[in-house]
């Protein structure tokens, strides 16, 4: 079974079939009533010149019948010429007249046949074609038979018959292949309506759920599709509107309580359980910070206008981490590019996924090393360690959530790369994980450089 | 000197006054936007420590009121909504600072000092890293509580750094801070000052070091044993 890309072409295809089989049969069935009709025109005047041969009929003075034709009709009707030919049969069969020679029928006479028929027969090898017509000559009934050989029939009506097959015929191919023409074109503006829908459909994403296909111009057999699509974007539109609730009612939630733990803890008297609380309360903070990233960048999307300066967010972000860094005894740095780099998107999620590839750095590079940030001009920022390096096996890995090495190291949930994968995701970013030549791991995240500095 | 504290957690909000009376404010507690708009319109605090999610309304709409009257008293908003959207909204509304839950009280307090010790804000006498002092009236170095003489652009510097305690200072504003609009600055010249004043420090015992983050900046920190 052929399976057909679009409407259009299985129109084309289908239509050309379709005139394929209607322009041979078109064919026959003209052909088929024009020899129909020459057959008409033929019989009719075999009919007439029967009728004239009768009006010579007359009786004689002993009442039998005579039969003087003018020149002209003894022209025709003798036997060089050998085209036409006549006979007058009786009641009995006994023939009366005849223009053949040995004086026999035409046709054999049947008595009881009907005022006026049309017959065929062959002599010797040709074939007879006439009409008998059915007389009362002076009380006696006679049959005048007008006959013609066909094969010296009349040359204009078989010429348009063959024409009609070399050149006539001919023609109905070319008019429907037009008429397939308008169809195509005909279906191509019934569709338009469709087309235009699909394109706003095109523009539909996380980022603009509020989009619906509009039904005003849809033709009413597809109109129950486009109105189940928006159905459907309407419950979609919702799923998204639930979520991000879900995910600010659940910040809150969980938030709250959190900083009460937090401040009962930090006003507590005795110091060292303070500070050893704190720090699972820290780590606890972070696991639901991240959590709470997670959730919202499910329902996140990034306008596409939207474009951002790696360089100052590399900045910040470095900035905010090295106080933190400083106090774990590791250094940050920041390297290459010191004018704005532009980048296409969202400037906090872009900070994000550069602090949580810090803050892993960080926890993996040795005490007193640097945590360096690379940013280059091609929108690309690159953060390197000194640490252990990741073995190849764990490439994967690594990016899966709540997936750590050491499932008992504090403060780290497993969560920060995968975010970080996610962020990328959103951006059109790709992550590359490399192991240093000197030791070490490095992360490098290649976002779509924008061209310039957007309009405002 | 006395604080407004609009949060609808009962605990946390009791929690937050204890903390805060403990760093020496006086501190007033409400729990609805109603209250807060009602109080604020006939009392003048000299901070407001204020809450989003509030439940007769969003806590924004205080501070846009408050904005609205040019009013300045410095915001420090509290949220649980972490959100890219909402930190942004929170800020153009004309937040002062901004803190998602859960908080440090010390930062909390760290912050709101920070506010509040900016020009034209009630706070004012000294900062205090270690055994270094630095007091803002008289803008001079104290180490040990004896006075140091630095020369003027490193009393800037260091004026600077203690200001933004646990905070990096980026390059451009130590060269903002000290030149303002003069015009040419030799590329080095933050450097340079940050170099002597480093020496200067050190020389005299100060138990503080200041760290240069490479490419970001500078940040001045307790010396570590």
């Amino acid at each position: 079974m052929i399976r057909f890309k679009s409407i259009i072409s299985r129109i084309v295809i289908l239509h050309v079939i379709a005139v394929a089989i209607t322009s041979v049969l078109m064919s026959v069935a003209l052909s088929w009533l024009l020899s129909m009709a020459t057959n008409n025109i033929h019989n009719e005047a075999m009919e007439e010149q029967a009728m004239s041969l009768a009006a010579h009929l007359a009786l004689d003075a002993n009442g039998g019948l005579t039969l003087e034709l003018p020149p002209n009709l003894q022209g025709l009707y003798s036997q060089p010429y050998g085209r036409y030919s006549y006979a007058v049969v009786d009641e009995a069969g006994k023939t009366l007249f005849s223009s053949l020679p040995g004086k026999t029928a035409v046709f054999a006479a049947d008595p009881r046949a009907g005022t006026v028929q049309f017959l065929e027969t062959h002599i010797g090898d040709a074939a007879i074609s006439g009409a008998s017509v059915r007389r009362i000559v002076g009380g006696r009934t006679v049959w005048v038979q007008a006959a013609e050989d066909l094969a010296n029939s009349d040359v204009l009506i078989d010429d348009i018959v063959d024409d009609f097959y070399k050149h006539v015929g001919w023609i109905t191919l070319p008019i429907l292949l037009l008429l397939l023409v308008i169809d195509i074109a005909i279906f191509r503006r019934a569709l338009k309506p469709l087309r235009q829908a699909s394109e706003i459909a095109q523009q539909i994403g996380p980022a603009r759920t509020d989009i619906r296909l509009p039904l005003g111009e849809i033709p009413s057999e597809v109109r129950p599709l486009v109105s189940a699509i928006n159905k459907a974007l309407d419950r979609l539109d919702e799923g998204f509107r639930l979520q991000r609730e879900f995910t600010a009612d659940a910040a809150h939630e969980l938030r709250t309580p959190l900083s009460i733990l937090r401040t009962r803890v930090e006003t507590l008297d005795d110091p060292r359980i303070a500070k050893a609380l704190h720090l699972d309360i820290e780590s606890m903070s972070r696991v639901v910070g991240q959590l709470l990233d997670i959730a919202e960048l499910e329902a996140f999307a990034i306008d596409p206008a939207e474009v951002a300066d790696l360089q100052a967010a590399s900045a910040e972000v470095a900035g905010f981490i090295a106080p933190l860094a400083l106090e774990q005894g590791r250094e940050i740095a920041l390297l290459g590019a010191t004018t704005p780099v532009w980048v296409k998107g969202n400037a906090e999620m872009i900070k994000r996924a550069i602090r949580n590839l810090a803050e892993n750095a960080i926890r993996h590079a040795p005490k007193d090393t640097v945590v360096e940030f690379v940013v280059e001009e091609n929108g690309t920022v690159t953060v390197q360690d000194r640490g252990p390096g990741i073995p190849d096996e764990e490439r994967e890995l690594i990016f899966r959530r709540f997936w750590r090495r050491d499932r008992n190291q504090q403060g780290n949930s497993g969560l920060g790369l995968s975010i970080v994968q996610r962020i990328a995701e959103l951006h059109g970013a790709t992550i590359e994980v490399e192991n240093r030549v000197m030791g070490g791991a490095q992360f490098s995240l290649h976002f779509i450089p924008a061209a310039s500095y957007p309009k405002t | 000197m006395r604080l407004l504290v609009v949060e609808d957690n009962a605990l946390l909000s009791e929690l937050l006054a204890k903390g805060l009376r403990t760093a020496g404010y006086e501190v007033d507690l409400l729990a609805t936007v109603a209250e807060a708009r009602a109080v604020l319109m006939t009392t003048t605090y000299a901070a407001v420590i204020l809450d989003l999610g509030l439940p007769d309304g969003d806590g924004l709409a205080i501070l846009r009121e408050l904005r609205h009257r040019k009013d300045s008293t410095p915001v420090l908003v509290l949220t649980a909504r972490g959100g890219l959207q909402d930190r942004v909204s929170g800020l153009r509304s004309g937040a002062d600072d901004y803190m998602v839950k859960p908080f440090a009280l010390e930062e909390l307090v760290a912050r709101l000092e920070a506010q509040l010790r900016r020009p034209g804000q009630q706070l004012g006498n000294s900062l205090h890293i270690a055994n270094l002092e630095f007091d803002l009236r008289g803008r001079q170095a104290l180490i040990d509580d004896q006075p140091q003489v630095l020369s003027s652009r490193e009393t800037a510097v260091l004026e600077l750094l203690m200001r933004s305690k646990g905070r990096v200072v980026s390059k451009k504003q130590v060269e903002d801070h000290i030149f303002g609009l003069s015009g040419d600055v030799a590329s080095n010249a933050v450097e340079v000052y940050v170099h002597r004043l480093r020496k200067q420090l050190s020389d005299k015992g100060a138990k503080v070091t200041i760290h240069t983050i490479r490419g970001v900046g500078y940040l001045i920190a307790e010396e570590k044993a």
